[in-house]
């Protein structure tokens, strides 16, 4: 039973009161009357909501969960890998390592790894395209010891020449085996095809990782430029107070750097459009195949994106609910898994497309479903029932956005990053409710253009056979490891 | 099932005590005391001899489902390879009522596309190949013909209306483990579904599923160096245990399963007798006990699935395995240890951590660290618990690093840990974090319903596993010593090697 979700501080009311109605002993208690005739009561649940504060100017949310003698912080930095020129790439990219395992100014690396160990605490740290950031997991028992380590892991990093060292023959043996792993070969080489020399479609490589690109001078300058106060967002969880915590975000945020400017912005990046096959020969048992192109739909509080998530949930993001699993997996048992993409960035525009794996004597088939699929949509609207299971999925699946603590302060940290408003999760929830099966036939006529898809195939020409290829589009056949 | 689907779980059980991530309940918790005996599981056995584990907790009203069957790839027999785990992916498929508009319609076809599957299998069998494209395509037609009465996915369609998150299976070598998370209103659904789901189960679209377990298999290991080396190193390591059978079974098994196949399988271990089932989040015992006794009480007991009884003799000598292919190399190696439920299990975890268990473990500092030959080094326990199983190390070699060379640094140290045992201090890290682990393997509803489900079924106490940790962290170095000195010998050893072909 689909209902309206209300947001703020109000309860969420999904389905409808009625009392749960058993079959009597001796009738049949299963069967799809039996699923039928259960009624739900309603889910009364208010959403917990992270408190908002600011220390000594960072913005910082703390959501208090005394369930378990547990506390997460995260800290957030503006300034990924995508700020850089490719000049520093593997300095950025480097840089989430390098803090993990650099070892800090005042003690050498197998001294923080026994100290993280004593205290077995939980650290991660990643580096994304526009943001840098890290996560502590500690007892609460160690709290302080443990702050007091990672901050120092942040703010004051080692670089140590050994670990760098350790690193770079990392990364070169990921280089090296990039192309053992068929998926992960043909994903890469599908982004520099479609975004060329824009830090979406780059991956280290080997000219990247020459020794005076990744010195601890190179990472001390990309430090410089990301880890400082004026970047960081922080967020609490669990088994801690605000009262309990702000004495001591207080000394990590003094203890940091102010930034000596703002980041710059990410360039916007072109994406090919035109369409065309591209082949890559390997002599593989299964053909990876990725399709996309550029859609100007972007994430935002507008009908457009909300038809566009629920269109990509029908076409075949929804797993098997969806068309195109339906058609290439249920149906014709080409595949494992198929599925479609449809990205939406905030800034800039994003794929429309799909993916699969399949024998090669099946890819050319694949693909023809997959566009035909993808042709149907655009011509007429989806059924209502198709609607109905897309919308109902995410309003009666709402409270699975609120598991865990952990889970809602890094999605509202995610919220401001991204410029989103705070109650972006309610107003996602309103908006796909409102969309129409002509809404959804709309934006994949306005949007998806099989005609234009860039094909990438990686897999065994012979099998696949080359002719038939030729008849979806012109073929051109790609380098297996493509140079940057 | 699902093409998301998550690594096996069943895996080295012990091994998980020590990582794993999870949420929970009790505010009085602490590292130092035992979790197990304070949770407040309802345990529920019904005359029917089904298991139910009811586990109320705060938080998200969301509840966590798990039923978890004891089949897997050691009750299966060459030529029946990977039927489990076949049969995994076909209880998706729908029931006499879910998934159907006319089942009497769907089972004349069955019937005559079964009666075209035993041409074929017969037609190869006796050499007559030009007749099997034929016969397949008679399969495909009829196939078709049997879909217009099929209510394409519909289990799925009632879950994800429903709200479900997670709707999946996984099959190991000894189990295979249902599971979904539902919002805590929709909690009855669940009982409903996997009852009709238990009683009524129907193997439609039967042979173009069967296709896409072929394809599961190209993905998971004809197209993956590392899945390969995986395949051939337990055949290699297991001549008689069915543990050197993979769970996904061989290609030419797969092509020749039947439907019929997995009627009989189904029937002989998929009773309620041999199923435990774990429910855990926003419930009340009492709802969920009386919906257990509802829905699955008049299911029918089951066959007893026969007990295992292949025993892999004592290895007399080291054995080696190359695997050639057009990939950069890797290694494993492996030694026979008891299995993960024997009195030796916590010490030869103890064992792993020593050697492998993060930056300041022993084969970490010394391959990876200091003498840089590898890249990454892993010690695990598998591929099963029920029965003796493998120590096994993975190494990932950097780029013109020999593995002999790699081998040489591993037998080192582990001869070294046998002559001077590992220190107390060593050790003591290991109990911190799995004192920790203790703690955060709470965090998470559908992680719980997976350990007390699998420590039930295996251990019979679901209590079990969180007494596992204590028993890791009561270990002492001798014990250490004794189990590398025992077990990783010579004479106990397989090695398999993934190499580029000489050309």
């Amino acid at each position: 039973m689909r209902g309206r979700l209300f947001g703020g501080g109000l309860a969420v009311a999904m389905g409808a009161l009625v009392v749960a109605a058993l079959p009597a002993s001796g009738q049949s208690v299963s069967g799809r009357e039996a699923v039928a005739a259960i009624e739900y009561e309603p889910l009364e649940f208010v959403p917990p909501r992270p408190e908002r504060h600011e220390v000594l100017g960072v913005t910082t949310l703390l959501l208090e969960d005394r369930a378990l003698p547990l506390v997460t912080v995260i800290a957030r930095f503006r300034g990924g890998y995508g700020l850089f020129d490719r000049e520093w790439y593997a300095a950025a990219m480097g840089l989430p390592a390098m803090l993990r395992y650099g070892g800090t100014s005042g003690l050498a690396p197998d001294s923080v790894e026994l100290l993280l160990e004593h205290y077995a605490m939980q650290t991660s740290f990643e580096s994304g395209g526009v943001s840098v950031g890290s996560t502590l997991n500690t007892l609460t028992e160690h709290l302080d010891e443990s702050l007091a380590l990672w901050w120092d892991m942040i703010s004051a990093p080692g670089f140590d020449e050994a670990q760098i060292d350790v690193w770079r023959g990392r990364e070169l043996e990921r280089v090296l085996r990039r192309a053992d792993d068929a998926g992960g070969a043909a994903y890469s080489a599908f982004n520099r095809l479609l975004y060329g020399d824009h830090s979406i479609g780059w991956e280290i490589d080997e000219s990247d990782l020459e020794p005076e690109r990744v010195t601890p001078e190179r990472f001390r300058d990309v430090h410089a430029r990301v880890i400082c106060r004026e970047n960081l967002t922080l967020g609490v969880s669990g088994d801690a107070s605000w009262d309990a915590m702000r004495p001591r975000l207080e000394r990590l945020v003094d203890a940091l750097a102010p930034c000596e400017g703002s980041p710059p912005a990410s360039p916007i990046p072109e994406i090919r459009r035109g369409g065309g096959v591209f082949l890559i020969e390997r002599d593989l048992e299964q053909a990876v195949i990725v399709m996309a192109h550029p859609t100007a739909v972007r994430l935002a509080d507008e009908p457009s994106f909300f038809a566009a998530t629920i269109g990509n949930a029908i076409l075949g993001g929804g797993g098997f609910s969806s068309r195109i699993l339906q058609r290439v997996r249920s149906d014709e048992g080409y595949a494992y898994s198929a599925s479609s993409l449809w990205t939406m960035p905030r800034r800039y525009d994003g794929l429309v497309g799909a993916v699969t794996r399949t024998s090669p004597e099946n890819a050319v088939p694949a693909v023809r479903v997959i566009l035909r699929t993808m042709e149907e949509l655009r011509e007429a609207a989806p059924a209502a029932t198709e609607l109905k299971t897309a919308v109902d999925r995410v309003v009666n699946g709402y409270v699975f956005n609120f598991q865990t603590s952990d889970q809602i302060v890094s999605r509202m940290m995610l919220y401001d990053s991204g410029e989103l408003p705070e109650d972006w999760l309610e107003r996602y929830a309103e908006g796909v409710q409102e969309v129409t099966t002509e809404d959804v036939r709309r934006v994949f006529a306005d949007n998806l253009r099989p005609a234009e898809m860039t094909i990438l195939v990686v897999g065994d020409p012979d099998r696949i056979g080359r002719d038939a290829l030729a008849v979806i589009g012109p073929v051109t056949v790609l380098a297996p490891r493509q140079p940057d | 099932m699902s093409p998301s689907r998550p690594p096996m779980l069943a895996v080295g059980l012990l091994l998980a005590i020590s990582s794993f991530a999870a949420h929970g309940s009790a505010r009085a918790v602490s590292a130092q005391e035992p979790v197990g005996d304070r949770l407040p599981v309802r345990e529920v056995v019904l005359d029917n001899g089904m298991t139910i584990l009811v586990l109320p907790r705060g938080g998200a009203p969301t509840v966590s489902f798990v039923v978890r069957f004891g089949v897997g790839g050691v009750h299966e027999h060459l030529g029946t390879t990977g039927i489990a785990h076949l049969l995994e992916h076909l209880l998706f498929k729908g029931t006499t009522s879910i998934g159907t508009r006319d089942i009497d319609a769907e089972r004349v076809l069955f019937a005559r596309m079964d009666a075209v599957q035993d041409t074929l299998l017969r037609a190869r069998a006796s050499g007559r190949a030009e007749r099997v494209p034929e016969l397949e395509a008679r399969i495909d037609a009829l196939e078709d013909s049997a879909r217009s009465y099929v209510v394409p996915n519909e289990l799925d369609r009632i879950l994800t209306e429903a709200g479900a998150r997670g709707l999946n299976a996984t099959t190991s070598s000894e189990a295979t483990t249902y599971f979904v998370e539902l919002p805590a209103n929709r909690a009855e659904l669940w009982f409903a579904l996997e009852a009709d789901r238990m009683t009524h189960p129907v193997f439609r679209e039967f042979y173009s599923e069967r296709d896409v377990v072929t394809e599961e298999r190209r993905m998971r290991v004809d197209t993956d160096p590392a899945g390969l080396l995986y395949e051939q190193h337990l055949a290699a390591a297991f001549t008689m245990h069915p543990y050197g059978v993979p769970v996904v079974g061989y290609m030419s098994d797969l092509r020749a399963l039947s439907r019929r196949d997995v009627e009989d399988y189904y029937r002989r271990f998929y009773g309620p007798n041999n199923a435990v089932v774990a429910v855990v989040g926003d419930i009340d015992p009492d709802q969920v006990e009386g919906w257990a006794r509802r829905y699955f009480g008049g299911i029918p007991r089951g066959e007893v699935p026969p007990p295992v009884l292949a025993v892999e003799p004592p290895q007399r000598g080291e054995r080696r395995v190359t695997v050639e292919w057009d990939a950069e190399p890797r290694l494993r190696i492996a030694w026979h240890v008891p299995a993960g439920v024997a009195d030796e299990a916590s010490a030869i975890a103890m064992l792993a951590s020593v050697l492998t268990g993060g930056r300041t473990s022993r084969l970490y500092r010394r391959l990876v660290l200091d003498d840089q030959l590898v890249t990454g080094v892993y010690a695990s326990t598998g591929p099963g618990t029920l029965f003796p199983q493998l120590f096994q190390i993975d190494a990932v070699p950097r780029s013109g690093q020999p593995t002999e060379r790699i081998e040489s640094a591993i037998y080192d140290e582990i001869e070294r840990l046998v002559r001077e045992g590992p220190d107390e201090r060593e050790l003591e890290r290991v109990r911190s974090q799995v004192a920790a682990g203790n703690i955060r393997r709470m965090t998470s509803n559908l992680g719980l319903a997976f350990q007390i489900a699998d420590s039930q079924a295996l251990l019979g106490d679901w209590r079990e596993t969180f007494r596992v940790s204590e028993r890791i962290a009561a270990v002492t170095p001798d014990q250490v010593r004794g189990i590398a000195a025992l077990y990783l010998v010579l004479s106990n050893r397989t090695v398999a090697v993934l190499s580029r072909p000489e050309s």
